[in-house]
Order: C-alpha cells, then structure tokens, then sequence
C-alpha cells in the first residue's frame, strides 16, 4: 500500500540528485553563501541580491571543489547577476535535462526548489501558485511571465533553480523580487539577461524620458476611438527624447506602433534592447483629438 | 479524475494511522507538553530532554492511558530523553535509517501541536548534516525539513514513506523550516546511556 508513497518519495529525490548537478554555491556575501545555476559552460547565474561584494567571489562545486568566480554583471530590475567561474565537464552535460516550456505548467503543478549554501544540495518541495503573463516587477524589471510558488525560501536558496516533475529548469528563484512571494525569473526572461549581461555588462534598455499612469477614458471617447483606457501622462524629462518627440503634459498615450496601451507594462514591451535609436509612433489623445507622434528611442543610462 | 492521486492519499493516511499506533503525548503538571514515540513494546519512549525538563513527567498512551514516567537518560546537548513507563505489550515504531536520507524524499511528522491529539503534516527532508550557519544550533547534525512544527510537536516522531523513524522532531526553526535529531544519533544515545550505570545518566532536576 505505501509501495506508491516510497516511489513518489525516490522519484522526488531523484529529481533533485540529478537537477543538483547544476546547482552551485555562491559566496558572495559575508555570512550567508546563496546558490547559483550553471547556465552554460563557464557561465554561473545568481541572484543580484545575493552578491553583497563584486570581487572576491567563488562558487563551490557538487564535487566539493571551489573555483573563483568573476562578475560580468547585474540587473538589479530582475534580481539577475551573471558570473564567469570555470565549472567541470559534467556539470554542462546535465544542462541536457534542459529548459521547461512554461506553456504546460499549471497552477497545482509540483515544483522543486534546490539550494546549495554549503556543500550537501538541498532541496524543498512545493506546487505552482500563480501563473500569468509578461509581469512588470517593482524594481522595474519585466519578467516574461509571471510565476509564483508556495515555495518557502530558506537561508541560502536565493539564485538557486526552480525544477518541474522532469528535473527540467523553470527559472531562478527569488524573494527579492516581491515582499512576500517567492517569484522565479522564467528560462526565456533569464536567457534575455544574459545575453545582454555577457555582450554589454548591464543591461541596455530604451529611455523615452516620460511618466505616466493608467486612465480610463470618459465615455464618449472611449466610443469614438474605441478604446477605453489609455496612459496619461504625468511627466516629461527636459531634454528627453518624449519631450523632443513633441510629447506634453497632459497628453493620453493611445496606441505604440498601433497596440493599445493601457497599462506601464503595455509601453514597456516597446522599450527593449532592439528600439534603442529607433523610431516609435505613437497615437495621443491632446485637447480631444487624436493625433500622431514620432519618439525617436534613447538608452536608459 | 486521478487514482493516482488517491492511492497516495490513501498511502499517506496509512503511513499516519500505523504511526499513531506508537505514538505517545508526554505531559507535566497536568498539560500536554510534548510528543514521544514507543521505543519498545515494554514501555521505552524517546523523547525531547527540553519536554521533561520541567519536571514529573506523565506519558499519555495511544489505548487513553495516562500513566507517570520516569526518566531514564537524560542528554540536553542532544535534546534527548529516554523514558519509562509502566506498560507492556505497547507498539514499539518501526525505526529507520536517517544517514541515508536524500533531499526531496517525503517526510512525515506526529505529534500534538497545540495540544491537537496526533496530528500530521507532511513534507520533504530539506537536507541532513551539520552544516546550518543560520538556524539555531547549526553546529549540531539536523535532518532538516520543509514542514511547520509548533509547540507540542517537540520530542515526536519524523516517519519516512514506509513508515519508519527516521527522526526525533525538536525545534521549529522557521515558519516552514523544522529540525529533527537523526535517528541514528537518538540510537547511539540510548546505546550509551542505558547501557551504562543509572547513576551517571540521571537528569538535574528542574528547579523552577
């Protein structure tokens, strides 16, 4: 009768014997080490947070070995940092299980959470809380989706991965990003940052100079134009390529590049890497009349 | 929907019903204090030493016998108590190996959180060794698991899927982080203790 509940318990243990191959630990901060992914071969990914220090790092091995690890950078918006560190042979081989699509993940489904803030991996058990779309974090960085899990994080597990039932990556774990919620960076969002991490140091994002807040608009226009909410602005950067572009206080960003936007993370997907010196048509509301405008893209220093 | 999904509950419910069948409460000055687990059938319970620490220890057995113990061994660097009690033909657990645990292996723990007669809970062993820079005690050798304890739940039994003891539950380390004594250690302390002359292993007695 318990024969299932020993499978089910070898099954989750093997799981983490195999994921934990990839699973290393970081010390980069005085009392505490935190965990870390091997990405690629020689490529460690972390969390920002953990990494109190930018020199001095070294990442400890499965096979008990600890190499030096060096910085090639940070991106506080996702809790993302991204270090060199030589790591063995078998450590990439195990990179085969591979990345999860989370196109089949459910809410409900179990998830794995393993940490190596010593030298023993660890590992917790918890299931899939909350799944959603592209998610603007607080700290100003856009996650592809949203993944959230009654995981509870222990000292140490920070920069460690999220693994499914298949032993397959679903992200980096966090609890840096949100008060109160273990969130994780998913594999595409991660993948994006370290491109960008490795190529620049940091990572470079579009700049338009402008802030601005949801707003419903009043009835009759919401009829004429056929939307019913759009961004509002609330500031203009002197200077900046929104008020070179001809942007105003007061103006009600409509549409970028002809999608509606209606929320900050609508305007931020127009704000990648790739825009960066190119233009951005934008459709306003201003004293009542729709009208065109052109944003030439700058870089967020 | 899933048998697959039911077979396991039904596994779970079967691994906590056997176990309470070992399970005792240990209580002092007339309330529940803690949780102890049937060494032997002859009336040998394991136990926290921080549960009888206070004093006249009464052992609440799973028939509804409420019968007074007496402390046997005593080790508060262990957190570790053998008592006795006048009873025989009791349930003894079945005990397991605690050196060969795995993260992620499913883990079970007994008790009386709160005072709730052999309450569960359920969750996977974290990780084992002595290496815990930021609980308390973290020189110490822990099995480590993902599951709530409360009070109450101290000095019982950690069961593996198959049901058998594989740790000694003693502090709640975090809201989800608990700690339990390895068993091998709890059987290398009855080992010492009872082996050796009553007279070197008698607890101070609590002055309060």
């Amino acid at each position: 009768m318990t024969e299932i509940l020993s499978q089910y318990s070898n099954a989750l243990a093997e799981i983490v014997e195999a994921a934990g191959q990839t699973v290393v630990r970081v010390e980069g901060r005085r009392r505490l080490p935190a965990s870390g992914i091997v990405w690629a071969d020689g490529i460690v990914v972390t969390s920002h947070h953990a990494l109190e220090r930018d020199e001095d790092l070294r990442v400890g091995l499965p096979d008990g070995h600890a190499v030096t690890a060096t910085l090639v950078g940070r991106d506080p918006t996702t809790d993302v940092a991204v270090l060199r560190a030589e790591t063995p042979e078998f450590i990439t081989t195990s990179l085969l299980a591979g990345l999860a699509s989370l196109d089949s993940l459910r809410v409900g489904h179990l998830v794995l959470a393993l940490g190596r803030p010593g030298q023993a991996v660890q590992a917790t058990l918890g299931i899939v809380k909350a799944l959603g779309d592209a998610w603007h974090a607080p700290a100003g960085g856009r996650l592809d989706r949203y993944l959230e899990t009654d995981i509870a994080m222990y000292p140490g597990f920070s920069g460690g991965p999220l693994v499914d039932v298949e032993g397959r990556l679903l992200g980096l774990n966090t609890s840096a990003l949100l008060r109160g919620a273990t969130i994780t960076v998913p594999p595409a969002t991660l993948r994006q940052r370290v491109e960008q991490l490795l190529a620049h140091g940091r990572i470079r994002q579009g700049y338009l100079g402008v802030g601005v807040q949801p707003a419903r608009l009043p009835a009759a226009l919401e009829q004429r134009l056929g939307q019913d909410a759009g961004l509002l602005v609330s500031s203009v950067e002197p200077g900046s390529p929104a008020e070179r572009g001809g942007l105003v206080l007061g103006d009600t960003l409509l549409t970028v590049e002809g999608q509606p936007v209606r929320h900050l993370d609508d305007l931020m997907a127009f704000l990648g890497i790739e825009r960066i010196g190119h233009p951005l048509s934008l459709r306003v509301l201003r004293g009542g009349q729709a009208q065109e405008i052109r944003i030439i893209v700058g870089e967020r220093s | 929907m899933s048998t697959l999904l039911q077979e396991l509950n039904e596994a779970v419910a079967e691994v906590a019903e056997r176990g309470r069948r070992s399970l005792v409460e240990v209580r002092s000055r007339g309330r529940g204090v803690g949780t102890g687990a049937v060494w032997h059938a002859d009336g040998l319970i394991v136990t926290n030493a921080h549960v009888v620490s206070r004093g006249d220890p009464r052992v609440g057995l799973p028939d509804g016998r409420v019968l007074p113990a007496k402390v046997l061994a005593w080790d508060p660097r262990l957190d570790l108590a053998a008592l006795t009690v006048e009873a025989t033909g009791l349930t003894a657990m079945p005990l397991g190996a605690s050196r060969s645990l795995r993260p992620g292996q499913w883990v079970l723990a007994l008790g009386h959180p709160w005072g709730v007669a052999g309450a569960a809970t359920a969750g996977v062993v974290i990780g084992t060794g002595k290496e815990w820079p930021d609980a308390p005690y973290g020189g110490r050798e822990w099995v480590a698991v993902n599951l709530p304890l409360r009070p109450g739940n101290s000095g019982g039994p950690l069961l593996d899927a198959e049901g058998r003891l594989v740790g000694i539950t003693t502090i709640m380390a975090g809201p989800r982080l608990g700690l339990a004594v390895p068993v091998h250690l709890a059987k290398a302390f009855l080992r010492r203790t009872l082996l050796s002359p009553p007279a070197a292993t008698q607890p101070k007695t609590a002055i309060l």
